[in-house]
Parts: C-alpha cells; sequence; structure tokens
C-alpha cells in the first residue's frame, strides 16, 4: 500500500473510531435519566433520597412565597398542580421569578423533607403576549395557571 | 436520461444562473430584514412576563431553525456526491459546513443572553441547548475532517458519511423539549383569529425575520459557493475567460 | 398591532432595563451579517486577483519559451 494510501486510510479509521464512541456515548446518555428534573410527584413517591444532589422542577405555588425583610432569604412551594415541595433559598433570584410560573431548583432535600436550594431558574412557557392581551384573557376567565409541568398520567 | 441531471450539476450552470439570480436575492433579503428588524424592535409589544426580551425572539428563533436545515443540506448534497459524483454538491456541502456553524453559535449565544436575565443562568446541561452544542462540534468536525483530508475526492466522501450520520441529532435537538424535561420552553403554537397568547402581532414578524434570514443563508451560501467554484474549476476555459475580464 | 411601543428615544434605548440583553444580541446579529456577507466578496476579489496574475504569468512563460527556439 502506499504511504500516502496508509496515511489516509488512518485518518479515516481515527475519525471512524472517534464517531462510534461519540455515537455510542450518546445513546448510553439516551438510555438514561437526562431529564432536567425531577417534578414533585416524582418527590413525593419517594425517587429522590435526602441528601442527593437533584433539581425540582414545578411552578411556584400561588401565595406561597415569604421573603425575609432584612436578607435575601425566600421561601415557596414549588408545585406541579398535584404535590407540592417546600423550598428555602438564599440568594438572587431571575427576573422571571413570580408565583404562577415555572420554576427549577438545584439543590438537596433535607431530613425534614424540605429542600434547601442552592441556585433557582425561571422557566418560561411558550406562551408569548402584550400585558393588554393577558389582562383581556384574565377578565374574560380563559386562562387559569398553565399546567405544563403536570405530572404525566 | 441523467443527462439534465448533470447538467444541473455543472459549475458553470449554477455560476451563471445564480448571477443571474444574486441581485433580486440580495434586494428581496434587505427588503424583508428592514421590514422585520424595524417591526421587531419598534413594534411588537413587550412580553407581560418578559418586557423588551421578547424582542431576541426575533434574532434567536430564525437562526435556530435554520440551524436545523444544515445537516440535512449536507447530507442531501453529501449522497449526491457519493451515487453520482457531481462536483457541484460537494462544493455546496464544502460550504454549508463553516456557514452553518456560524449559525449555530450565534443561536447558542443569543439564547444565552437571553437566558442570562430571564432564566437566571447562561448555560444550562439540558437536553435543547447541549444537543445543539454537539451540533456546532460535529459541525467543526465536518470542517476539520474536510481540512485534514488533502485528497479532495477522500475528504468529500468522508464528509458527506459523516453529514449523513450527524442527521441524528437534528431529531434529538428538535424533539428534546418534548422527550425529556428541560429548561428551554417547547414550540410556541400560534394563535391565528381573536385575542390570545402568540397572536399576530407576535408572529407576524417572526415569519418575516425566518424568511429575511431563510434568504441571508442563501446569499452567504451562494457567495461561498462562487468562491469555491472558481477555485476548483480554475483550469476551465470558462472560468479562464470570466478571469480575464475580470 | 402598528403602534410604536417607546414614547421616547432614550426609552428604546433602555429596553426596559434589558438594553444590554436586547442590543448584544442585534450587535452579534450586524457582526455576523457583515461576517458572511461581506469576507466572501473580498474572497472573491483576491481569488480573481490571484488567478489573473497567474494567467499573465503562464502566458509570458509560454511567449518567452516561443520567442526564444
Amino acid at each position: 500500500m502506499k504511504p500516502q494510501r496508509k496515511k489516509r486510510l488512518g485518518i479515516i479509521l481515527f475519525i471512524a473510531a472517534g464517531l462510534s464512541v461519540a455515537v455510542g456515548l450518546t445513546l448510553f446518555a439516551l438510555s438514561q435519566n437526562i431529564d432536567l428534573f425531577y417534578t414533585p410527584t416524582q418527590v413525593a413517591q419517594g425517587e429522590v433520597n435526602p441528601g442527593q444532589r437533584i433539581r425540582i422542577g414545578g411552578m411556584v405555588k400561588e401565595g406561597s412565597v415569604l421573603s425575609a425583610q432584612d436578607s435575601l432569604r425566600v421561601e415557596f412551594a414549588a408545585t406541579d398542580y398535584a404535590h407540592d415541595v417546600p423550598i428555602h433559598y438564599e440568594g438572587i433570584l431571575p427576573d422571571l421569578f413570580r408565583e404562577g410560573q415555572g420554576v427549577v431548583v438545584e439543590g438537596s432535600i433535607n431530613s425534614a423533607g424540605v429542600f434547601q436550594a442552592s441556585r433557582v431558574l425561571a422557566k418560561h412557557d411558550e406562551n408569548y403576549m402584550s400585558p393588554e392581551v393577558k389582562a383581556a384573557l384574565d377578565a374574560s376567565g380563559a386562562s387559569s395557571a398553565n399546567h405544563q409541568l403536570q405530572p404525566e398520567s | 436520461m441523467w443527462t439534465w441531471f448533470h447538467q444541473l450539476g455543472s459549475p458553470k450552470w449554477f455560476y451563471e444562473l445564480t448571477g443571474r439570480w444574486l441581485p433580486w436575492l440580495v434586494a428581496a433579503m434587505s427588503l424583508l430584514l428592514l421590514v422585520g428588524i424595524v417591526w421587531a424592535l419598534l413594534f411588537v409589544p413587550p412580553d407581560y412576563q418578559q418586557g423588551n426580551t421578547i424582542r431576541i425572539m426575533y434574532i434567536h428563533v430564525p437562526f435556530a431553525s435554520i440551524s436545523l436545515a444544515f445537516f440535512p443540506l449536507m447530507a442531501i448534497a453529501g449522497t449526491v456526491t457519493l451515487v453520482w459524483k457531481i462536483k457541484l454538491a460537494d462544493m455546496i456541502a464544502k460550504t454549508a459546513a463553516p456557514l452553518g456553524a456560524w449559525f449555530t453559535a450565534l443561536a447558542l449565544a443569543s439564547g444565552s443572553i437571553w437566558g442570562s436575565d430571564i432564566w437566571g443562568t447562561w448555560w444550562i446541561w439540558d437536553g435543547r441547548l447541549t444537543s445543539m452544542l454537539l451540533q456546532l462540534f460535529l459541525l467543526i468536525g465536518v470542517i476539520s475532517l474536510r481540512s485534514a483530508l488533502e485528497d479532495t475526492d477522500a475528504a468529500a466522501k468522508a464528509c458527506a458519511v459523516l453529514s449523513i450520520v450527524g442527521c441524528i441529532n437534528v431529531f434529538v435537538i428538535k424533539y428534546s423539549v418534548d422527550w425529556w424535561n428541560t429548561l428551554h420552553q417547547p414550540a410556541s403554537p400560534i394563535t391565528t383569529s381573536g385575542e390570545g397568547p402568540n397572536g399576530p402581532e407576535i408572529w407576524v414578524p417572526l415569519v418575516i425575520m425566518i424568511f429575511a434570514i431563510y434568504l441571508f443563508f442563501a446569499v452567504a451560501l451562494i457567495l461561498s459557493t462562487r468562491n469555491e467554484i472558481l477555485q476548483r474549476e480554475r483550469r476551465a476555459q470558462w472560468v479562464q475567460d470570466l478571469v480575464r475580464t475580470a | 398591532m402598528f403602534e410604536i411601543q417607546f414614547a421616547s428615544l432614550g426609552e428604546f434605548f433602555s429596553m426596559g432595563n434589558y438594553a444590554f440583553n436586547v442590543w448584544s444580541v442585534y450587535a452579534l446579529f450586524a457582526l455576523f451579517f457583515v461576517i458572511n456577507i461581506y469576507f466572501p466578496l473580498v474572497r472573491r476579489k483576491q481569488i480573481l486577483k490571484e488567478q489573473k496574475r497567474r494567467l499573465l504569468l503562464n502566458a509570458e512563460a509560454e511567449e518567452s519559451r516561443t520567442g526564444s527556439s
């Protein structure tokens, strides 16, 4: 075999090997759970161990947000309208954090069943509208809180 | 029977045809871009939750959606290269890869800037963002594969195979938000009539921007492909004639 | 649907405290646009110039060969 061809074959084999590793890893990752977060229902069903670092996703329960006057401490409940998880957090909240909006929290559950969050991220839904349209919708009662995070039945 | 197909794939034919089309494509692109950007920046109502950051959508969504077209395009061109050995197909595939990397990078960057305040993070390893980053790496892989192989034919074949395999990731990107829990929201359904979320005041300018950026994609791809033709066909009589009069 | 959403130019530039996010994305887009339209045009000029020079060199070499014989 000519050295030129040998080199070319080497490159192709190298790339083919790299590619198969990449595909293999991807398939492995796909077979694992690549969900970003657990739902409150999964937490209630005991799928999460205390102390395990996880993320929980849900809606910020209406009327559940309590913020301290003198610090950045905040307490609220994440809900998927079936179960709630109480959450404690100290730090800066994202701009979109508000009651009735989606949220993803990072941290772990303590033995008392309270989720100690080290990071809070806001999850936006797919609906865009002006404040006027929103007000009109609310007035007609057409839109209740959106239920995109409801547990799978 | 296949002569028309090979004629269609002749670089000279492509060069002359796109030469006639370019002024029109550029004109349409400029007009749509102007209308789309002015509309997005001035007339779109701020979102009830996100305020003016909704204007980022008019750059982010067109770029993100068109980024998904690159691997299928390169795979089709690659198949034509492998089966019919038409040179033009490989020239298009070659210029598409760096352009695709730019599109993917801009979709990632604009999304990151959008999320930095709204989500509260620049980056998160969720299904959508990770698979999009994988596409950027795959495109860089295609580009470096081509530059690693000196032989044009071997490079064309290797890139064609990698492009066809890379198409799998397009499905992963597209359905990642439905298959898994992600921080990224799913695609928005549009509302055509009456009052509701995602009404025409929001999606009409978005459609204009998507068309504008598709035209931009076409113009950029044509410009680079014409350069590629001039280089690879430099020994052809018609290119030499063209160079002499230039 | 066709109402300008800003009362003043200052309000337009500040984008409701999201000036950085909105304007940096549009600036990136402008940069990207220039790169992918302007650079191919510059490259085209380079290619044409290079190939013209090569053609002239070849023609000269040809001429000197036939001239000397």
